[in-house]
């Protein structure tokens, strides 16, 4: 069953230097309880789609055309008691920076009774030691009665995950959510998320840079480049034979191809090196499944543009 | 341990500080041109009436001895005579402190009052053209219009038209509390006007600053009510500021609002201290001075510590420096 649906997207933002398009036609949609990786660098539109879902645009920012569907409702039609509905019944946003999404003022047991409390469930101590137990904090009854700055940045994350799992979402939008996080606690926080979302059956959209972690939690993966998504597919086929030549760059980078001495072309390099053929229009956005010939990949930008 | 010694060391800041605001007032005085005890008895006074004033003030003595006499006396409440009345000064002041404190109080109540809410109110319709234009403009009204030309419209309204409130007969709350409170009233609505304005205005820039704050952003993105969000997380954050400048405001108009005062022929703090200026009565300055030294210590020592109560990585902050 389909629950999200973008259509041919376009969102603008009013800037001081004119009108500048971060969603230029994205489509892409996720079934309910699948994982779906968003791949792309930065300014492509991978968090401009992430808030878009829950149509949390900043002030300067619209929907300029297409359409955002969640569950068949057109989010963008949605008046403001009817999207703070969507936000608290559906969709649970994981930060990229948790320490700052926690109100540096009040000590993390009162934010989570806060939140526990809109929603009349129990907030007592130990229900809210429970939350942070689930995250797997050991020392949940300490945390409680610290203040966000006296948190490292992994334990933050898993308060920031308790506090977007405490209403069992629908929908968790993880913007680069270990983007802060020391290389050990990352594995574990992913971890984290993903089972999580695996219990109670959330759809997880997943903002990321890292393609080798996208490739081992994630069916589907979708590439953007400049507002669009122009790649969707399983990681094994997206990220082992790429199809348009953004994804192989993007590929080409990886840490484990640079061990390779596999030369890297940043897109444009690769885009200078091919002359006007590649230079052409990039391809419209694919349908969201397409199937994928079985014949030969496109030659690899690589070899084209070593000859 | 580590709270304790925090608060230990704001108090001990402020006491160097008052010591320091002493040692000022003390060298001031005597550094005035013309001996005092001539400018005291004036040009007609024999030589034993000089030397007997100047053995009664202690002026024969080395300077380091009267700074240590005159502390003694502040620190055990003797703050000296007045020359003009020959009342002790202490007894002068505690007459008009509570009269200048009741107005003080008032006028800051209808201040944050009025002036928080109105800011929280701008910040949340900022966007709204029409909106910010008209707070702005009444804003930057409240903020210029002297108190002279608000007071003396009102003094000129309440005078022409019976509103029930006697201009010029000004009953102090000790007397009569309904009517004392009844005669502050207009005093306290002229001084809160620029209050008023100038809480609007802060308080509307710290909530625009809060709102941009990520951890807003997560409470509007988990559905919170706009009503919620401000009373949970906004006014909160926005506290600090605000607190600093409602400080500010109270120790201004502690010390005395003199025109207001002189308007509405109230016996407050800073017509005395006018009239003692113009007279030279030195002891009475000097007091006045410590008196203005002491609220604005005081004021800012709480504000520090109720800071770092709402926001607990004030008090680290300061630990580290």
């Amino acid at each position: 069953m389909t629950l999200i649906e973008i259509d041919d997207l376009v969102v603008e933002f009013q800037t001081s230097r004119g009108t500048v398009r971060a969603l230029d036609g994205a489509t892409l949609s996720a079934d309910a309880g699948e994982a779906l990786a968003i791949v792309g660098e930065s300014g492509s539109g991978k968090s401009t789609l992430g808030t878009a879902i829950g149509a949390l645009l900043p002030a300067n920012g619209r929907f300029a055309s297409g359409s955002v569907r969640v569950d068949g409702v057109d989010v963008g039609a949605l008046d403001r008691q009817g999207l703070r509905a969507l936000r608290r019944d559906a969709l649970g946003f994981i930060p990229q920076d948790p320490i700052a999404t926690l109100d540096p003022t009040q000590r993390v047991g009162r934010q989570l009774a806060l939140v526990v409390r809109a929603l009349g469930r129990d907030a007592s101590r130990a229900a809210l030691a429970q939350m942070l137990d689930e995250v797997r904090i050991a020392d949940s009854a300490d945390v409680l009665r610290r203040y966000p700055h006296e948190l490292s940045g992994g334990m933050a994350q898993r308060v920031a995950i308790a506090i977007a799992m405490a209403r069992r979402p629908r929908i968790l939008v993880a913007d680069e959510p270990t983007a802060a996080l020391d290389a050990n606690v990352r594995r574990e926080v992913l971890r984290l998320i993903f089972e999580a979302a695996e219990q109670t059956g959330a759809t997880v959209i997943w903002l990321s840079h890292d393609l080798e972690a996208v490739a081992r939690w994630c069916r589907r993966v979708a590439v953007m480049y400049r507002g669009k998504v122009v790649e969707v597919g399983p990681p094994g086929v997206v990220l082992q034979r790429p199809e348009h030549p953004y994804t192989q760059s993007l590929i080409a980078a990886m840490p484990s191809r640079l061990q390779q001495d596999v030369p890297v072309r940043t897109y444009t390099e690769l885009l200078a090196a091919q002359g006007a053929e590649a230079a052409a229009p990039l391809p419209s956005a694919p349908a969201p499944d397409r199937a994928r010939a079985s014949d030969p990949a496109p030659a690899s930008a690589d070899e084209e543009a070593r000859a | 341990m580590r709270a304790a010694r925090w608060v230990g060391g704001r108090v001990l800041t402020g006491l160097v500080t008052l010591l320091g605001i002493a040692l000022l007032v003390f060298a001031a005085v005597r550094v005035v041109p013309g001996q005092a005890e001539r400018v005291l008895l004036g040009p007609l006074a024999t030589d034993e009436q000089r030397a007997a004033l100047v053995a009664e003030l202690g002026l024969d003595r080395d300077l380091v001895t009267q700074f240590g006499i005159w502390m003694g006396k502040v620190l055990t409440g003797d703050l000296g005579t007045s020359i003009v009345s020959r009342q002790p000064v202490l007894d002068e002041l505690a007459m008009r402190l509570p009269v200048t404190a009741t107005i003080a109080i008032m006028a800051l109540v209808i201040a944050l009052g009025v002036g928080i809410p109105v800011g929280v109110l701008q910040a949340l319709r900022a966007r709204r053209r029409g909106g910010a234009v008209v707070s702005r403009v009444v804003g930057g009204l409240g903020i210029s219009i002297p108190e002279f030309v608000l007071g003396a419209l009102v003094v000129l309204l309440f005078s022409s038209v019976p509103l029930g409130i006697t201009i010029g007969a000004f009953t102090p709350v000790a007397e009569d509390v309904g009517q004392g409170l009844l005669s502050s009233l207009l005093p306290a609505l002229v001084l809160s006007v620029f209050c008023a304005a100038a809480t609007a205005r802060t308080t509307r820039d710290a909530v625009l600053g809060v709102l941009v704050e990520p951890y807003v952003q997560a409470a509007v993105a988990r559905g919170e009510t706009p009503w919620s969000i401000v009373r949970h997380h906004v006014l909160r954050n926005a506290t600090i500021p605000i607190l600093t400048l409602a400080a500010t405001l109270l120790a201004y108009l502690l010390g005395g609002a003199v025109i207001v005062e002189g308007l509405f022929n109230v016996p407050g703090v800073g017509s005395y201290l006018l009239l003692a200026m113009d007279r030279r009565d030195y002891a009475v300055v000097q007091a006045g001075v410590m008196l203005a030294a002491v609220v604005f210590v005081a004021t800012s020592v709480l504000v520090e510590l109720v800071s770092s109560l709402v926001d607990p990585r004030v008090s680290t902050i300061g630990a580290r420096a």
